[in-house]
């Protein structure tokens, strides 16, 4: 907090933002449940849970329909290029803000 | 896989040339003509349903059905062309096989004489797979529909079905 005068004003637009990325999460964990066979449900997946092998044990497949929901729910895409965008809810909403975030 | 069929302007391929793109061969090359290519992003195709065809002794003795299985083959041989050309993704001596297969819906039988005009769209692609969005009409009746997912692995690399 820098100042007194901006203390209040910037906290409201950190505690903003911090709420509209947890919006994000949850709507990626969603994504993951409906979409996928997970067997889980959206609140037991953890935000920086491994998506293959331990974890959420998707394999190349769901990979492959994990980018198509992305693509269509977010319009942001995911490549061979960036695949490290698959690595954890957490990896993929990072990828989804930053993409949405770019100009088009 | 010869590219010569592919450095031809026409962006047809037929039955013969066919034979240098699938590693399919009759009575399970089920695709008879690629009318429309365009390498790595559409292909559109023709398969003409014959009563001689082998699947008819027994599926059904009493009515002729074409297996809706054996449709979503001849979309994924067309997706398998897709790929196959050199320039697209799942490069030259690249084989594709057939990795999954969702939302089909199977509207109306396919009937002996039915010509099926198959068209095949390819989407994301990651990990050496692509989504493919596909269709099956019969004139103008839609038949089929679905996503298929292609698996291009290099030749001799162990995979799933093939296409």
């Amino acid at each position: 907090m820098l100042t007194v005068i901006d203390s209040d004003a910037g906290a409201a637009r950190v505690r903003e933002a911090a709420a509209e990325r947890r919006r994000l999460v949850e709507r990626v964990k969603q994504l993951l449940v409906d979409r996928l066979d997970t067997c889980v449900e959206a609140a037991m997946i953890a935000d920086d849970e491994s998506l293959f092998g331990r974890g959420l044990e998707l394999d190349s497949i769901d990979t492959l329909e994990l980018v198509v929901a992305v693509h269509e729910e977010f319009g942001v895409e995911v490549t061979d290029d960036n695949t490290e965008a698959l690595l954890s809810v957490n990896h993929l909403t990072d990828h989804i803000a930053a993409k949405r975030g770019e100009p088009a | 896989m010869s590219a010569a069929v592919f450095a031809r302007q026409d962006s047809k391929l037929e039955a013969d040339d066919l034979r240098d793109v699938l590693p399919h061969r009759p009575p399970f090359l089920l695709l008879d003509r690629v009318t429309h290519l365009e390498p790595g992003v559409y292909a559109a195709g023709i398969r003409n349903v014959s009563v001689a065809e082998p699947w008819f002794a027994g599926h059904f003795p009493d009515s002729f059905v074409l297996p809706g299985v054996l449709v979503i083959e001849s979309l994924a041989q067309l997706a398998g062309v897709v790929l196959a050309a050199p320039d697209a993704i799942g490069a030259r001596g690249s084989r594709g096989y057939l990795a999954s297969v969702r939302a089909f819906k199977f509207v109306q039988p396919v009937r002996p004489g039915d010509q099926l005009l198959l068209e095949a769209h390819a989407g994301a692609s990651v990990n050496g797979i692509t989504d493919f969005t596909v269709s099956a009409r019969a004139g103008e009746h839609v038949v089929a529909t679905g996503r298929i997912a292609i698996a291009h692995a290099e030749q001799g690399e162990q995979g799933e079905e093939e296409t």
